[in-house]
């Protein structure tokens, strides 16, 4: 059996430039994409909280809004996930914990009430209040009055006296999860769901988190540039970093266009789609370096081309078996790991157009220019020998 | 058959034995044991055969597949420093006052970390200067105007003092979920200003709060030797034998020791206390495990708290001047006060330091201590080292400085997975992996035949290897984890695809089954390695950068690549080697 029977003959460096002219147009346009509309980032980079909760009962989104609502929680945005009979729904919400900007100020209010302040700094990020008063207070008295405006607190720490004159306290409060939980729940005496999941990344960690993920995806590709430029000759160099990047792109195209959630397992498949999409890449220059042994003398694109015809059987059926093997994770797969799945299918796809279409043909231009320099200079020794 | 690939053969079959040998322990857990008791060590352990490698060695799954709390706490250690701050500015102010070298107003700056001393009289200033430069150490000058000095925190008391507070936070956090016994639970430091703890098959949420809800109470209160409660006890209520609970005695006091604290405390439920007592735990530390309690001893604590971690303004370990480990206790005036009336009352007797509710230490009172500066040595036992005695000093001083200066803990990340979430995921991931795999492997049968099928032998063997592997690295199998193995498994087989393909180019040169076998793998090999590494390298930085399920991603990944060098490279051709060398065959069915 064969996918390829005859051997082909496509002259694939002829294509270069009309490929290479629509890449880049592609790979531009997603740069510019993701500058004005940014990726749909998971909880793991904005921050938030998401929790997934399982119904005993059918209940349309729009219910699960309506009761979100009415216990004070607006911006919800509720998700269906798997299939409709399983009931199970996401919910997510912006902030991390209850406190806003304006249950601070009414926090702020309530706190005042007790006695003169003389400094107050509410914390939204990490959803604490700092404040010093003039006289002390009891503790429980604070959170009584806190919880009186609507914010969950879990805790009023006493810091103690300052040497400035005043006493210092911390409220810390309450999760949004907690409130989720307590407003699906309304009134009834026994929840009508489940709680299956709570994802709860505070923006700060969300921060940490993105740098890492992108500083690791630079950190991929030098070790991995570095790892070609020692097995092959430095030319294969620039041909590899380009279609590497190209393929980063597109798969990230591919998360800007869906609008799919960008989160830590897209780090995971944009990783994999680097080291892997350039394995392509490597039997195609394999092949190269061969044929260049074989067909001393003949000009690089001929051989490019051979190569590339050549193994490209290869480069499709290798591809073809790893896409394979991630169809039962589209079939079974749910949210992340569907995602994982989608989005690697498109890695390996972009990977090995790249390797046939932009990594060898990189090469040849770069071979030419080379080319080009060299005779340059020799024409300038030859016109000062003259 | 040659001797190298005799060699080879047996070496493969070592390797297959090997790893289902070590794959005994995941299957009895997964199969033979009902799913709430799967962290259960223990009762793992009983059931194995006695040719089973160790319970240990059993696969463990994520957070995310069998549910639990994984939780990143941070360590607020700017307010903590900027607390220090003003405590110090107080502390320095005292200090030149009691010294009497003049009259100075000390205000500070938390936001810069700085002090500034104001002298009334400018030309105290000097001395001024001098002296406490010289006694604070842990501040520096900044700059001197006039009847001003300002001085501010040194960088590496800054950095030392962060690293403190994240290491008595992690103190308190593990003291209580080790009040929780859950079986697993990990925590530890992440970055410098974080803790990470998991918490597998724990679904509690609300009481994963107390980690962070309230914050640590330090007590100092007196031991009751007099009664000889213990030995009385045990005598009229001897506890079942099965329940490790036994009399010890340490320093001459009669003590219950067990190795459960549950146990221990059970024990005590329903027996009548002497009036205002309390019966306390203290944790004796693991000398195997890393901060793991070997058991727990009692100690019958007066009820009435005479002094707690408020009064304390800080605690040290060092040297004594003969050498010997101590921890100072430094109190403020009230605090001194009466701690001073405390000891006077109590030469003799034993003092518990008590940290939510565990005693940490009981030193005996030697003499009344006026100043509000005490020392605990160390001497106690002589089975120590001077190098362990130092490490308990050094414990023992987090411990007073967590209670007398804790640094606000926030939480930083949780994701929790609810328990029924789990099997759910794990029976659709075993099914999608499942059809990935048998797509692959009916596709390399169909379309290389003979050849394909070999390929899928070996890709079988790979993933066992993968999940022995798992297995003997004590990794965890994660969600994407299963998603990394299907993946793996579709790279590996891609090595046979070259090979194969290489193989077809050779016959349809005309070779004979035998070059074109030989030269299939031996010119394929490199760009095969080559592609690996690759893959490799990534999949090793997702592993050093990634945390939780991620990480089992990458774990399985690394694993099934190395394991595919081996597999579809050895295993393959010692098979192919087999039926063209050794039978003879006359043709290669690719």
């Amino acid at each position: 059996m064969r996918i390829i029977k005859k051997k082909t003959n496509i002259d694939f460096i002829g294509k270069r430039r009309p490929a290479l002219f629509i890449s880049s147009i592609l790979n531009l346009s997603i740069i510019v994409g993701i500058a004005i509309f940014g990726f749909n980032f998971g909880v793991d980079f904005a921050g938030g909280t998401v929790v997934e909760l399982k119904f005993a009962h059918p209940i349309s989104a729009e219910e699960i809004r309506k009761r979100a609502q009415s216990a004070g929680l607006h911006d919800v945005s509720v998700q269906g996930i798997g299939s409709a009979a399983e009931n199970s729904f996401l919910l997510r919400l912006g902030g991390v914990t209850q406190l806003t900007k304006e249950t601070a100020a009414q926090a702020e209010a309530a706190i005042r009430a007790m006695g003169p302040l003389k400094t107050f700094y509410a914390d939204l990020d990490n959803g604490l209040i700092n404040f010093r008063s003039e006289k002390k207070l009891d503790p429980a008295e604070i959170k009584k009055a806190v919880e009186a405006t609507g914010t969950g607190v879990n805790e009023v720490r006493a810091l103690g006296e300052s040497q400035a004159g005043g006493f210092d306290y911390q409220v810390v409060s309450s999760g949004m999860a907690d409130k989720i939980s307590s407003a699906m729940r309304g009134n009834q005496k026994e929840a009508d769901f489940l709680q299956q999941r709570v994802d709860y990344v505070g923006p700060q960690v969300g921060k940490q988190l993105r740098n890492k993920g992108v500083m690791s995806l630079l950190y991929a590709m030098v070790a991995i540039l570095i790892y070609v430029a020692f097995r092959f000759d430095f030319k294969f160099g620039p041909g590899a970093l380009v279609a590497m990047v190209h393929d980063v792109i597109m798969v990230s195209g591919y998360f800007l266009v869906t609008r799919r959630e960008f989160n830590l397992t897209s780090i995971a498949v944009l990783l994999t789609v680097i080291g892997y999409s350039i394995n392509d890449t490597i039997v195609v220059y394999d092949r190269i370096r061969e044929e260049m042994v074989r067909y001393k003398g003949k000009p690089l694109p001929e051989i490019i081309n051979i190569a590339v015809n050549d193994t490209l059987s290869r480069t499709i059926l290798t591809s073809g078996v790893t896409a394979l093997s991630l169809i039962g994770l589209l079939i079974f797969g749910v949210g992340e790991i569907w995602d994982f799945a989608m989005a690697m299918l498109v890695g390996i796809i972009v990977g090995t157009y790249s390797s046939v279409y932009i990594a060898s043909p990189l090469t040849i231009w770069l071979d030419e220019r080379a080319a080009a320099k060299e005779r340059a200079e020799r024409g300038g020794m030859k016109a000062t020998v003259a | 058959m040659d001797r190298t690939w005799w060699t080879k053969f047996i070496t493969i079959l070592i390797i297959t034995l090997g790893s289902i040998w070590f794959l005994v322990p995941s299957y009895y857990s997964f199969f033979k044991l009902p799913r709430e008791d799967r962290n259960n060590l223990k009762l793992l352990q009983e059931k194995l055969p006695r040719w089973s490698p160790p319970a240990r060695y059993r696969l463990n799954l994520g957070l995310d597949l069998q549910g639990g709390i994984h939780m990143v706490m941070r360590v607020d250690t700017k307010t903590a420093l900027q607390k220090r701050t003003e405590r110090r500015a107080i502390q320095i102010a005292n200090y030149i006052r009691e010294a009497k070298l003049g009259e100075v107003t000390a205000d500070a700056n938390p936001e810069r970390l700085e002090v500034t001393l104001t002298a009334k009289d400018p030309s105290t200033m000097d001395a001024i200067e001098k002296d406490v430069v010289a006694r604070f150490e842990d501040f520096s000058k900044v700059r001197r105007d006039g009847n001003k000095l300002v001085l501010a925190l040194k960088e590496n008391q800054v950095n030392r003092f962060k690293e403190e507070s994240v290491d008595q936070a992690l103190l308190v956090i593990r003291q209580r979920i080790d009040k929780w016994g859950v079986a697993e639970a990990d925590i530890r430091k992440q970055g410098n200003d974080s803790i990470q703890i998991s918490l597998p098959g724990y679904q509690d949420p609300e009481k994963a709060k107390e980690l962070i809800g309230t914050t640590a109470q330090l007590e100092f209160r007196m031991v009751d030797d007099s009664s000889d409660f213990f030995r009385t006890v045990v005598q009229k209520n001897p506890p079942p034998p099965d329940s490790g609970i036994h009399l010890t005695t340490a320093e001459g006091f009669p003590q219950l020791e067990a190795k459960d604290r549950e146990t221990l405390l059970a024990y005590f439920k329903g027996k009548e206390l002497p009036a205002d007592r309390q019966v306390l735990l203290e944790c004796v530390a693991s000398k195997v495990k890393k901060d793991a309690c070997e058991s727990y001893r009692t100690y019958l604590v007066e009820k009435n708290v005479p002094l707690t971690g408020e009064s304390l303004n800080g605690a040290d370990a060092s040297y004594d001047q003969f050498g010997e480990p101590e921890v100072n206790l430094n109190f403020d005036a009230q605090g001194g006060r009466d701690f001073g009336t405390l000891t006077e009352k109590n030469v003799g007797r034993r003092m518990a330091i008590v940290l939510d509710d565990n005693v940490q230490s009981a030193p005996r009172i030697n003499e009344k201590i006026p100043n509000g500066r005490a020392r605990i040595t160390m001497g106690r036992g002589f089975t120590k080292t001077r190098q362990e005695q130092l490490e308990d000093a050094k414990l023992l001083a987090l411990v007073l400085k967590a209670g007398a200066l804790p640094a606000p803990v926030t939480t930083g990340e949780i994701r929790q997975v609810g328990a029924t979430l789990g099997p759910e995921l794990i029976r659709k991931g075993s099914l999608a992996a499942i059809v990935g795999l048998a797509l692959v492997v009916f596709f390399m049968a169909m379309y290389y035949k003979f050849a394909g099928l070999i390929a899928d032998v070996a890709l079988i063997l790979n993933g066992m290897l993968i999940l022995a592997f798992l297995a003997i690295f004590n990794a965890t199998l994660t969600l994407p984890g299963i998603a990394g193995f299907v993946l793996t498994l579709g790279i590996a087989v891609d090595a046979n695809v070259l090979i194969n393909e290489r193989i077809r180019e050779e016959l349809s040169h005309g070779k004979s089954p035998r070059a074109a076998v030989d030269q299939g793998y031996d010119r394929a090999f490199w760009t095969i390695f080559d592609a690996h590494v690759t893959t490799l390298i990534a999949g090793f930085i997702l592993f050093f950068t990634g945390t939780g399920p991620i990480r089992g991603f990458a774990t399985a990944l690394v694993i099934g690549l190395v394991a595919s060098l081996f597999t579809s490279i050895v295993v393959t051709r010692v098979i192919t080697t087999y039926f063209i060398h050794g039978r003879g065959a006359q043709t290669v069915s690719v």
